[in-house]
């Protein structure tokens, strides 16, 4: 009898924790006017947000000061673009930029810089033709893929904000 | 010592006890009323966890049984257990939430534009690139 009654209570409990309202996190109005001017780009799209979200950019806005100018000006112009993302793009972005960005040493990321020039130039087709998985893909199948539309994305394993 | 020399030990014992141990009634019989509760206690121990309520007869079960005795020995440990599920997973939170931060801070800020890591040809072209 008593356990039944602990179950209920646990029982009780977990649902009035699953059914209370979701956090949206902090409102646009609660953002100090510095927080404000950084993030303006996102004002539009700060109620749609989720608190994890929002959280990060107010992160964000803590280590924007410390930036260099062109680097604030870059943050800001991106920054719409990538909320805009869906959360399986900004993952495989996020897994791009850990395996080609943080692996090249500073002093190469002007040939970085022309390499994605480089592939900028090639050809719709011809960019299709890398559109691969990291593992290696035989030539004959490689040019069947070019017929092909482009495969699905990958799934996240788990979301970040 | 033999099986004749131990007897006479345990009767010397036993009459210098007697002869020693001259208290009045009333002591004598809460001295029994302890060794019978103390006989009953042991012979239920054994038997494994039982209701905490009957463990004990008399007003002290009042107080040791009940749902308090029961909440220690149940629902105490179900609710530390769950607040450390709740602790771990929000502290997962807060790691994947700090890591996403710093992340997203140097990609928006980085040289390449977002689409070149958008792009998933990018970096089978570099290593190709990176090889000639």
């Amino acid at each position: 009898m008593r356990t039944v009654f602990a179950t209920l209570l646990l029982a009780l409990a977990a649902t009035a924790a699953v059914a209370a309202p979701k956090d949206r996190g902090p409102q646009w109005a609660s953002l100090t006017a510095d927080q404000q001017q950084v993030l303006a780009p996102l004002q539009s799209d700060w109620p749609r947000m989720s608190k994890e979200q929002k959280v990060k950019w107010i992160g964000i806005t803590k280590r924007y000061p410390a930036m260099k100018p062109e680097e604030q000006k870059r943050i800001q112009a991106r920054m719409q673009n990538w909320v805009k993302l869906t959360p399986e793009q900004r993952w495989q972005a996020r897994e791009h930029y850990r395996s080609i960005a943080t692996k090249v040493a500073p002093d190469r990321k002007e040939q970085l810089r022309r390499y994605w020039a480089e592939y900028q130039s090639l050809s719709p087709d011809e960019k299709r033709m890398f559109d691969v998985p990291p593992s290696y893909v035989k030539p004959a199948e490689r040019r069947q893929r070019v017929k092909q539309p482009k495969q699905e994305q990958p799934k996240p394993p788990f979301s970040l904000p | 010592m033999t099986d004749m020399n131990e007897q006479q030990f345990a009767n010397w014992i036993r009459a210098a006890l007697n002869n020693g141990a001259r208290l009045n009634a009333r002591i004598l019989e809460r001295l029994r009323v302890a060794r019978e509760h103390a006989l009953e206690r042991r012979r239920v121990a054994p038997l494994g966890w039982r209701e905490p309520a009957g463990e004990l007869a008399g007003g002290e079960s009042e107080n040791i049984g009940g749902f308090g005795a029961f909440s220690l020995r149940v629902v105490l440990p179900m609710v530390l257990m769950i607040a450390g599920v709740v602790g771990i997973y929000r502290w997962q939170q807060e790691q994947r939430a700090a890591e996403a931060e710093q992340l997203d801070s140097q990609l928006l800020t980085d040289d390449l534009p977002i689409d070149a890591y958008l792009d998933r040809g990018f970096e089978a072209w570099l290593k190709k690139a990176a090889n000639r």
